[in-house]
Formats: structure tokens, sequence, C-alpha cells
């Protein structure tokens, strides 16, 4: 009787997506419990026993995947800017050995350092709200672990994008900076790609925790006091209003000469970004 | 008692019963019926995900020990656990005080 019941609950943990060492330990810990109490009945269906396991280790799993992320992320975010800032004179862009390719790396590290960087204060401000919800609902997970992904893809876009890009343009950078940019991008990708492994791992738990996700504003939950009443429960009012605030950084930043070309490029990347990945990382439902 | 009623307070009962002396998932459900008189009769499975989540949670530690001639996880209350079961009991007591007071 208790073969035949581990057994069931071996598969059905398998049917959640838990596997090796840790489905293992959970069918050794049952077995031992089963064979001191020797009732199997008492302990549960077998599905619903590997469903609470998925729904919990999921849970606790991705909020913690989710701080590894943005670990990970933080200091590549203080590289690239140091990077940035060294660099005096910006090479002629038609000087690249392969100008399309060249042209893609240069898109690729000004607009994906943003996304990771919004991604990820969405990530660690989800998984802050999540902290003591448990089980949470699989389509906050879903939505966690996508944020995550998210952050740690365009991460990684940065930093391969700035190896390119020095290489296209090694003949017009400073022989330092582009080996600095190398290794700076090399030394950034590890713990990303750490931080991507623990993720693609978390993500073949497969919760099933009934509930919906919450959406942007349930997230900055903690200032929604100061945030006006036209703006609450309104995406697209919260979206303009950020891309105005982004627009203005990129207005002074960028002086009387690039500052207002700048600012248009950055509302309009903003809006553009909200469009299309905003129902994905749960801004808006 | 329905499990409903439990949820919520089985982190904190499961700390409390960990705290006295390390011990397995058998012992710590029995130990959970019999504290509490028979009231807290989970269906047994449904306390591993929670030890489990305790655990990575950093709240508890588990080792395997050899017991009865099979190998056993047993679970111990961390520095980080103790602190959380501090302030889940000043917590408890505050709010049963206050409960009484209105109720009583």
């Amino acid at each position: 009787m208790i073969e035949g019941y581990l057994r069931e609950l071996d598969a059905e943990l398998g049917a959640v997506g838990i596997r090796g060492s840790l489905r293992r330990r959970i069918l050794a810990e049952t077995a031992d419990h089963l064979h001191e109490s020797g009732d199997a009945a008492r302990f549960g269906e077998p599905k619903l026993v590997a469903v609470q396991f998925a729904d919990e280790l999921a849970t606790s799993g991705a909020r913690r995947v989710a701080f590894t992320s943005f670990l990970a992320l933080a200091p590549a975010g203080i590289a690239y800017a140091v990077l940035f800032g060294l660099v005096r004179t910006w090479p002629d862009i038609a000087s690249a050995k392969l100008l399309p390719l060249a042209i893609g790396a240069a898109l690729t590290m000004v607009l994906a350092p943003q996304v990771a960087f919004a991604a990820g204060l969405l990530t660690v401000a989800q998984a802050w709200r999540l902290r003591s919800e448990s089980p949470a609902p699989a389509a906050e997970i879903a939505v966690l672990r996508r944020r995550a992904a998210v952050a740690v893809g365009s991460g990684a876009a940065a930093f391969a994008g700035i190896a390119v890009y020095a290489y296209e343009y090694s003949s017009g950078l400073p022989g330092w900076w582009a080996t600095t940019a190398f290794v700076v991008s090399g030394a950034a990708l590890l713990p990303i790609g750490g931080a991507a492994v623990a993720l693609a791992r978390n993500a073949r738990v497969r919760p099933q925790a009934a509930g919906p996700a919450g959406d942007v504003f349930d997230d900055v939950a903690p200032l929604i006091d100061r945030i006006p009443l036209s703006l609450r429960g309104r995406p697209w009012r919260f979206c303009l209003l950020v891309a105005a605030g982004v627009a203005a950084a990129a207005l002074i930043a960028g002086g009387p000469d690039e500052g207002p070309r700048n600012a248009v490029a950055e509302f309009v990347a903003v809006c553009a970004a909200f469009l299309a990945l905003g129902r994905f990382l749960g801004l808006r439902r | 008692m329905r499990a409903e009623t439990l949820k919520g307070h089985l982190d904190f009962l499961l700390l409390a019963i960990v705290a006295d002396e390390p011990a397995h998932g058998y012992r710590i459900i029995e130990a959970l019926k019999r504290r509490s008189a028979g009231a807290f009769d989970l269906p047994e499975g449904t306390v591993y995900p929670a030890l489990h989540r305790l655990e990575q949670s950093g709240l508890l530690a588990s080792s395997w020990a050899v017991g009865s001639g099979r190998r056993r996880r047993v679970y111990r209350l961390t520095a980080r656990g103790r602190r959380a079961l501090a302030g889940a009991r000043r917590e408890w007591r505050g709010f049963t005080k206050a409960v009484e007071a209105v109720v009583a």
C-alpha cells in the first residue's frame, strides 16, 4: 500500500514539475512518515499533496529568484553606468566594421538597460508585496517570473550589446575602454547567467493556486497615498506620467542640443514598452 | 477544527513545536495533534510543504538522520526562526488579550 502511494505521489510530483533531488527528498520523507503512521489515507490525496508542494515551493522559490535577479543586476547596472561615463567622445556611427550589427548593438545597449532597470524594480516590488503571501496565486507567480525573465534577459542583452559595440567600434574607441568593456561584460554576464539558471529551475514548478494577479497599483501600494486619485486604477495615465518624468530627465541630461530629441525618444520608448510589455509584465490587466 | 481555520497560524505552530527540540515530520505532526488535544488534526501531507517553505525562508534548517532503521529528515529552528517565533508569540498574546477583552 505504501509503495503504491509513493508511486502515485512520484508521478504527481513529476506532473507539477518537481524533479531531481527535491522530489527524492519529498518521497523519502513521505516514506518515513508512512512507515511510522501506517496510514496512507491520512496523508492526503497524492495529487493534492503534490499541488500543495508546487504552490508553496513556487511561491518561495520565485520570490527568492526575484531578489537574486535584482542582486545580480544592481552591481551590473552600476558597472554599466561607470563604463558609459568613461567615454568622452563616441565614435562616428559609420566607422563600424559591420554597420547593421553595430547599430543593433548600440540600440540594445541604450534601450535594454532601461527595460532591465524597470523590470528589475517591478520584480523586487512584487516579490516584496508577496513576502507574506503563501501560497501566492499561480497568476501572480507567472507575472513575477516574467518580470524577472525580462529583467535578466534585458540585462544580458545590454552587456552583450556593449561587447559587440566595443568590438565593432574598436578603431574609434580607446583600447583600454574596449578591453574594460569586454571584461565588465563577461563579469556581469556570470551572475546574470546564474540568475537565469535559477529562474529556469523555478519555472519548471507549476503552481495551481487560484486567484488573480495584481497590477502596477498593487506593486506601488506602499506609495499609493501619494499617487493622485486621478491616476489610481488608470495604468495608461500612470504610464504617461512616468514617460513624462523620464523625458524630463532626458531633457535635462541631454542639454539644449540633444535634450529635446532624447526627451521625445524616451517618451515614445516608455509608451511603446508599456504597450508591448504592459500586459505581459502585469502592469495592466 | 477545520484546516481553513488553522491557515495563517500553521507556521507559528510549527515553529513553536520545533523550538522545543529538533524533530522529524511525523513527530511534529503528532506533537501538533497531542498538544492541541486533537483539535489540530490536519491531513498529514499538508504539513510537509509548510515545513519545506519554512526551510526555504530560512526559519528552519534540516538534515538527514537515521532513526528506526530509516533515513529521516530532522528539522530544527534557526536563529532567524527563533526571532520570528518570539515576534509571533508577542503578536499572538496581544491579539488574544484584545479579543478576550472584547468577547469575554
